[in-house]
């Protein structure tokens, strides 16, 4: 027993020492890689996809323009945290195949952290959230060393078991709240703020994914035995990626946080962790844009729902309660059967057949 | 110049099968060699264990003079000696340059790859395997020799000193072999030192000036390849015993 734990003391030892070098690797590949990528996105602005990305960007910034729309930008906003949340599992399971049940642990670590500091040390709600996705990124150092170990669903069970191990803890712990707060701001200055968020959190993800770091995230996730006769020190890079994921899952959780102006165990809550699989599988795994799209799909589709049954009174409107876990696994049946590679890819193609079609090519 | 490999009483062991057994032999730098034996010889296990995919129970394996023996595969990649598969393998959603470039990535390509470029650095291997004109095309279409060559285009991308093929010809008509054999003989020209497996005698017979014999996980004899085919336990493991005839 004693040797176990020396074994596994001598493990974290090991890769703590690994991680600044890890980190400094990992922007170094990014900065120096910038100048081509910035040279990727000229070529890639004029195409049908990115045309569409930013009408949905417009139809997003201006929506609150339009009358009584006050409650459902509310849901809009929960859609962009859970956006986050979910293109961050997407980078580690669709880009690098590591495969993690557990995200809701750096979700709800992220936003336990920032409410105690702003608790303890006063600090602003925008600080909270960054200082909360580092301790995230800890945690995430913290799990990965043991799990990444294991494959498949061995990795997802063992993340798994973490995150429930963290809601127990949380579970006996008193709710929180914190007193100065985001949501002393003006609704549709929040409003845009969390799209700020959003917008950078993935755009920052989609550059690393198609950058030179990206293509060998894929190659780990293609095949890690030939990545490793590639000369790849796959360890290094799934532990880069796993920083990254845990990262921006913080920050999503950081950004629940601030909204709901506490942190209880209701902010480690497992079925966040399916949530983000089912947005990712609902836009489509390995696109990061893909989750965003589900995460407004499934806001909208649970609202929608919601609404339905609470319209229609009597017995139906018990369900009501249980609108999300209802659609949640509503779309998990759906997805699997009609569009296990996501519908955004399709539909996009749909579109642009349509419109090629209407502009007469 | 001088000794590249040196292979010391090397085992392993699966449970109760010894695959190799007690191995001992030495290559020179930019020699062709070949290793042959029959299925199950324990061929691709002692690839393994010298690309560090496997540890051995017991003895060592000498690189340019340094101990590699329970490395790492990619640190081992990283120190110059790059193989193929026998089943090959490729990344699967990338397109072929970008299966070259991954490879151009590793530490020991970057050294190439930041100087010239990595696009550059890849297309040029491309190039020179010949599969330049499918640079954009997922590996799932290409046929079975244009995946060989893929390989052995990835497998240079480290910028290796020693390259390890693994049964490079095996599922490819005559054509194809042609061509990875004048592949191979580019490869020479350059210094390259060139370990390569097989077990259909008559290929490497033709091809290499010196084979090494295994069987059932023993070493049985290192020589030209008239001496290797005319001993006795070669052809014996390949053509059975003579006993019990008539």
């Amino acid at each position: 027993m004693l040797t176990k734990i020396r074994q596994l003391l001598s493990i974290y030892k090991k890769s703590i020492k690994n991680f600044f070098p890890s980190l400094k690797a990992g922007t170094k590949n990014i900065i120096k890689d910038l100048p081509n990528q910035l040279n990727n996105v000229k070529m890639r602005i004029f195409t049908f996809k990115s045309g569409l990305t930013i009408l949905c960007l417009i139809i997003l910034i201006l929506f609150p323009i339009f009358p009584e729309t006050e409650y459902y930008i509310s849901i809009l906003m929960y859609a962009m945290i859970f956006a986050i949340l979910a293109a961050s599992w997407d980078f580690l399971v669709g880009f690098v195949g590591q495969i993690s049940f557990g995200h809701a642990m750096f979700f709800g670590i992220s936003g336990y952290s920032g409410a105690l500091l702003i608790q303890n040390l006063g600090i602003s709600w925008f600080a909270s959230i960054f200082l909360g996705a580092i301790v995230a990124i800890f945690l995430g150092l913290f799990i990965a060393t043991p799990c990444l170990r294991l494959k498949g669903p061995y990795l997802a069970l063992g993340t798994q078991a973490f995150a429930l191990i963290l809601f127990n803890l949380m579970l006996s712990q008193k709710e929180l709240n914190i007193t100065q707060s985001f949501t002393d701001l003006d609704y549709i200055l929040q409003y845009f703020i969390l799209m700020g968020f959003m917008i950078i959190s993935l755009s920052i993800m989609l550059i690393i994914v198609k950058s030179k770091l990206g293509t060998i995230f894929k190659s780990i996730r293609d095949d890690q035995i030939c990545a490793d006769a590639s000369g790849i020190n796959t360890t290094k890079y799934k532990l880069i990626a796993f920083i990254i994921s845990s990262f921006f899952a913080g920050i999503a959780g950081g950004l629940y946080m601030v909204k709901i102006s506490s942190v209880s165990y209701g902010n480690f809550l497992p079925l966040y962790s399916f949530y983000a699989i089912i947005m990712a599988a609902i836009g489509g795994l390995g696109t990061i844009t893909g989750a965003a799209v589900g995460s407004f799909i499934f806001f909208i589709i649970q609202e929608i729902f919601s609404e339905l049954f609470s319209a229609s009174g009597g017995q139906m409107e018990a369900f009501a309660n249980y609108g999300p876990v209802l659609v949640f696994a509503l779309f998990l049946i759906l997805v699997i059967r009609f569009a296990d590679q996501g519908i955004m890819k399709p539909a996009v193609e749909r579109l642009k057949e349509l419109f090629d079609l209407l502009m007469g090519r | 110049m001088g000794m590249i490999l040196e292979v010391k009483n090397l085992t392993k062991k699966y449970g109760g099968l010894t695959a190799v057994n007690d191995m001992s032999f030495e290559i020179m730098r930019g020699e062709f060699i070949g290793l042959i034996g029959p299925n199950g010889a324990g061929k691709t296990t002692l690839f393994n264990v010298i690309s560090g995919f496997e540890k051995p129970n017991s003895g060592s394996i000498r690189f340019d003079g340094m101990d590699i023996t329970g490395l790492k595969p990619f640190r081992i990649v990283n120190l110059g000696i790059s193989r193929t598969f026998q089943l090959v393998r490729s990344f699967r959603y990338l397109t072929t340059l970008d299966n070259v470039s991954v490879a151009c990535l590793s530490q020991r390509g970057k050294e190439i790859s930041n100087i010239v470029g990595i696009n550059n650095y890849a297309s040029t291997l491309l190039a020179s395997v010949g599969l330049i004109d499918k640079a954009r095309l997922p590996p799932v279409i290409l046929p079975h020799g244009d995946l060989r060559r893929l390989e052995i285009a990835k497998a240079l991308g480290s910028n290796p000193q020693l390259l390890l093929l693994d049964e490079p010809f095996s599922g490819l008509s005559h054509e194809e072999a042609e061509g990875i054999i004048s592949l191979i003989n580019k490869l020479r020209e350059e210094g390259l030192t060139i370990f390569i497996t097989g077990h259909v005698l008559r290929e490497l017979m033709n091809l290499v000036p010196r084979v090494i014999a295994m069987v059932q996980g023993k070493f049985v004899i290192d020589g030209p390849p008239r001496e290797v085919a005319n001993h006795k336990l070669v052809l014996e493991a390949y053509l059975g015993r003579g006993e019990g005839f008539a």
